[in-house]
Order: structure tokens, then C-alpha cells, then sequence
């Protein structure tokens, strides 16, 4: 009886588990189906590449481009996490140096309260807040590329701290006591060598923060402006998810723009998955070294 | 080299000072701009006004995000905590684990975005279940799934390796081992995990966009009718302009009143960070 049990106990966690695996698989199954139908009508070089994103044709042939759409998505966060990393390095700088475990724990909790707010509170923030000074300073609309990168690096802060800390407070535990002894003082000791000595695990940390920031919708949907244009600091632009998210409503099922729009959902699950694999193969690569 | 350590002093200082001040300026600006708006009739009532939002209250949208939430929860923490059973417990094969979690790690980095156009397509069009609680609920699901897995997977992984040597010592199976001492000692940090998820769940809007939440729903009665969502109604508010202003600062003050309070209680049960 209780053998009996327990084999089915056994297989219904491996068919929960199976939930999994059949997901993913549904997800993938689902975005490929949808956006076949486009690569029929639109070359995928021309999709990738062209600048003209007419999906209705008012005035001439409509068109599928999502270059600047794929261009804005990699600014927007390529800016982001060098915002985000500025930030996070000094605020683990001080975790490591001017803290105890205790407070340490306290600030913490603090921080992980920014990965708990959602992202359109974000975006309704940077509107009322972040666009006023933009505009005031005399950015039309106040809408704009830096805008959402500064949004977007706030998102990432938690990660980014707790990872930097990490690996900083590894290097410290290994050289504070070296520095000390040659007299230097903790600052300098932490400039030349501890943040040097954890450079490389802070760029391999970065990773999974490239994937939340490329495919944050909300935040950044909210501030940048969304015109279809080549990404420029105070310019606006309009990355993949955005498209996505304001025209999947207007798009009629069935219709070139509505394969157009999982076509671009598509790029961007390649993008990231091409970014986490090249990252994994390169981490194991290092950890061997 | 005293003016080096002084500027990273200085980075150190701006770098924290920074990251705390955003958090409190964050949480101070939406609780003092939202407080006047807070009031019962404000949470009890329905929208309205002329243009939809500018008067009356956000209940449908607090009960339509609760359903939401529920939903993505019912369906995702069965599969989130057997997985971590079965890659902590149940698997004796190693490749079988790298597999398993490199299905966890792709789903993570799924765009929202992207499982909204999925249950558009699968549960929306292909099952014709229309715009519903359970086709968004369904992309929510997917999505906190390896948010619950991972924590849960770290609650397993801090048992420790001698009690479950014992138990296989003693001849216990691994099912009266995982119901009798795994479950029962790791079951406040399983329960802070599934709510943490729900939290991630009830903020999330992408998935809803066009799969299930709508601009105004009377309070939803099943999962298969369209509801209002709070993300959903706050993003639409701030879409309107000026005019809806105040209830928006209104809604974002609930949306994060409620999620202060679940993380609070999450992180009281699971015990402070490790």
C-alpha cells in the first residue's frame, strides 16, 4: 500500500515538473507559429534591417522595419546598466567597507523593496517626476532615450547591488588584511585592489540584468516617447516591447502587422537567448580558469 | 593617492546615498501625493465620471487583480515547488538537473511581453476562450513560475544533507521524507516564496494588456470573464493626462500599500534575508 503511494506520490511530481518543460515549449510553439506567416511576406534581412515601420499603408506600401526598434531596445539598456553599475558599485563599495553584517542585512531589505514595486508605478513616477525635469530643462515633451535608461536603472539596483556586494566582499575578506598590514588605507586598498580583483565577476553579474532590462515593457514604454526613430540620448524613441504592448490592440488578427508584431517578439526572445548562452558558455570558460 | 581614496569615499557615499534616497523618496512621494485621494468610498466604490476614472473608486480593479494574482498563484506554485522537489529530492540523474534548470533559467528571461502575446495566441484565439481572468492568469503563471521555483529550490537546498542521509538510512522513501520532515520544516519559506510571487504577479502589466485586463469590468464573478486590474487601471489613469491625476496617485498608493504589507508578512515568515 504504501509503496503503492509512494510511486504515485513520485509521478505526480514528475508530471508537475513536466508543467515546466511543456510551457516553455508552448511559449516557443506559440511565438514561432505566429510569426512564420510574416517571413513569407517580408524578407527576415529586410525585417531586422529596414527603418520603415508603416504597418498600415496610408500613404504608399506598408512596410516592416524594426531596426531602430532593435536598436532603441540595446541603448535604452546598454545605458541603463552602465547607469545602474555606477550606482551599485559605489553603494556595494560602502556595504563592504562601512558596514557590519547586521546593518548590512538592514540596508538590504531596504533596497530589495525597489524590486518589489511594479514596473507602471515606475513609469507613473518618471512621468510625474523624471519628465517634468527633462522638459523643464528643455527637452521637448521631457520625453526621451536617457529618460527611460535612468528609470530603467533604478529596476535594476537590487540585483546589481547584491551581486557586486558579493563578489566585493569575497575579494575583501581576502585582501583587507594584506592591505591593512602594508599600512595603506581601506579606501586606496579598495580602489586598486578589491575592485579590480572583482571586476570580472561583476561583469558575469550583470547578465540576468541585461534580460530584465531589455524586456522591461511598462517603465520605459511610459517615458521614451515612442516615435519611431534612431535612438539618441535626449531624443525619443521606441523599443521592441513597446511596439508590442500599444499596437498588439490595434492590429487585426490574422493581418501582416499582427504577425509583424510576434515577429518582433520573436527577435527578442533570440536576442536574450543568444545573450544568456554566449554569457554561460563564457562564465563556465572563466570559473575553469 | 589621497585623493583617490577620497573620490571612491565619495563614490561610496553617493553610490548608497543615491539607492536609499530613491527608495524613500519613492515610497514617500506616492504615500504623501495619495493619502488626500485614500478614502473608503474611494476603495469601496466603482469607477466613474465623464471621462472614466476621474471620479469614484478602484474596487473592481483591487478584486479583478486579486483574481489575477490568485489564479497565476493556484496554478503556478504546484509546478514551481514539485520541480524543486524533484531537482532537490526525486532526481538521481545529474544531466537531468542541468537540463531542468536551464528550462527554469530560459523561462525566466522570457520577456513578459512576449507570454502576453502567448496566451493571446494559445488561450485567447486557439482554445477561444476570449479575453479572460484565466488566459491572463495563465501568462502570469508562467511568469512567476521560476520567480517561486528558485526560492523554494534555496529552501530545500538549507536542509541539512544529514537528515535526509538519515531518513534514507532509516529506509524511509524520499515521498515520506519530502511529506514528513521536508515540507513541514521548509513550509514558511515555501509560503514566503508564493506569496513574494504573487506580489511579482499582482504588479505585472504586460501580460494583461491584451489577454484579459480591460479599461472597466464590473467585480468579476468567474475566471472566464474580463476583469479590471489595478497595474492595468493605473497605467490607463496616467494615459489620460491630467485629469485623472489624483485617482492615479490613489491607485498607486493601494497597489503599493498592498504589496509593503504581502512583502512585510513574506519576509516575517521566511525569516530575513539570509
Amino acid at each position: 500500500m504504501r509503496y503503492l503511494q509512494d510511486r504515485i506520490f513520485s509521478f505526480l511530481i514528475c508530471a508537475f515538473t513536466a508543467l515546466s518543460f511543456v510551457s516553455l515549449l508552448f511559449v516557443i510553439y506559440f511565438i514561432v507559429r505566429e510569426a512564420m506567416p510574416l517571413f513569407s511576406e517580408v524578407s527576415p534581412g529586410e525585417f531586422i534591417f529596414g527603418d520603415r515601420w508603416m504597418p498600415i499603408g496610408y500613404t504608399g506600401e506598408p512596410s516592416f522595419g524594426i531596426f531602430n526598434f532593435i536598436a532603441a531596445t540595446a541603448a535604452v539598456s546598454f545605458l541603463a546598466i552602465i547607469i545602474a553599475l555606477f550606482i551599485s558599485i559605489g553603494a556595494a563599495s560602502f556595504l563592504c567597507l562601512c558596514t557590519g553584517e547586521g546593518t548590512r542585512e538592514g540596508i538590504y531589505s531596504v533596497i530589495d523593496l525597489l524590486a518589489g514595486i511594479p514596473s507602471v508605478v515606475y513609469g507613473f513616477i518618471g512621468i510625474v517626476v523624471l519628465l517634468r525635469i527633462f522638459f523643464r530643462v528643455g527637452v521637448h515633451t521631457g520625453s526621451c532615450v536617457l529618460a527611460a535608461s535612468i528609470l530603467l536603472s533604478i529596476m535594476l539596483l537590487p540585483v546589481l547591488i547584491s551581486s557586486c556586494c558579493e563578489s566585493m566582499l569575497r575579494a575583501r575578506d581576502e585582501y583587507l588584511l594584506p592591505i591593512k598590514a602594508l599600512g595603506v588605507s581601506e579606501w586606496y586598498g579598495l580602489a586598486t585592489v578589491i575592485i579590480p580583483a572583482s571586476w570580472k565577476n561583476i561583469l558575469l553579474a550583470v547578465i540576468p540584468a541585461v534580460g530584465r532590462a531589455m524586456g522591461e515593457t511598462m517603465a520605459v514604454m511610459m517615458v521614451i516617447g515612442n516615435a519611431n526613430l534612431f535612438p539618441s540620448l535626449l531624443g525619443k524613441s521606441e523599443t521592441i516591447p513597446a511596439v508590442i504592448a500599444l499596437e498588439m490592440g490595434t492590429a487585426v488578427s490574422g493581418s501582416t502587422h499582427y504577425h509583424a508584431l510576434y515577429g518582433a517578439g520573436l527577435v527578442l526572445m533570440v536576442m536574450l537567448f543568444v545573450i544568456n548562452t554566449a554569457i554561460s558558455i563564457l562564465r563556465r570558460r572563466l570559473s575553469r580558469i | 593617492m589621497r585623493h583617490l581614496s577620497k573620490l571612491v569615499k565619495l563614490w561610496a557615499f553617493l553610490g548608497i546615498g543615491i539607492t536609499l534616497g530613491t527608495v524613500a523618496f519613492i515610497f514617500l512621494f506616492i504615500f504623501y501625493e495619495g493619502a488626500s485621494v485614500i478614502s473608503p468610498s474611494f476603495i469601496l466604490e466603482s469607477p466613474s465620471g465623464a471621462i472614466l476614472g476621474t471620479e469614484g473608486g478602484i474596487f473592481p480593479a483591487i478584486i479583478g487583480s486579486l483574481f489575477f494574482t490568485g489564479t497565476a498563484v493556484a496554478m503556478s506554485a504546484p509546478a514551481a515547488v514539485a520541480a524543486a522537489a524533484y531537482i532537490t529530492f526525486f532526481c538521481k540523474n545529474d544531466r537531468m538537473k542541468v537540463v531542468l534548470h536551464s528550462v527554469i533559467n530560459t523561462i525566466s528571461g522570457i520577456p513578459s511581453i512576449v507570454l502576453g502575446l502567448f496566451a493571446y495566441s494559445f488561450l485567447v484565439k486557439s482554445l477561444g476562450l476570449g479575453r479572460c481572468i484565466l488566459s491572463s492568469g495563465t501568462a502570469l503563471a508562467v511568469m512567476i513560475l521560476p520567480f517561486i521555483e528558485i526560492r523554494a529550490e534555496k529552501a530545500f537546498g538549507e536542509l541539512s544533507e544529514e537528515m535526509i542521509r538519515s531518513s534514507d538510512a532509516l529506509g524511509c522513501s524520499r515521498t515520506y521524507m519530502f511529506l514528513k520532515i521536508a515540507l513541514p520544516s521548509c513550509k514558511r519559506e515555501l509560503i514566503s516564496a508564493v506569496i513574494l510571487g504573487g506580489c511579482y504577479a499582482m504588479g505585472a502589466t504586460p501580460p494583461l494588456i491584451f489577454t484579459g485586463a480591460v479599461a472597466y469590468a464590473s467585480v468579476p464573478e468567474s475566471i472566464f470573464e474580463p476583469a479590471m486590474a489595478l497595474p492595468m487601471h493605473l497605467y490607463l489613469l496616467v494615459a489620460q493626462g491630467a485629469t485623472s491625476m489624483d485617482t492615479a496617485y490613489g491607485t498607486a498608493f493601494v497597489m503599493l500599500a498592498l504589496i509593503l504589507i504581502l512583502t512585510i508578512i513574506a519576509r516575517a515568515l521566511g525569516g530575513f534575508r539570509k
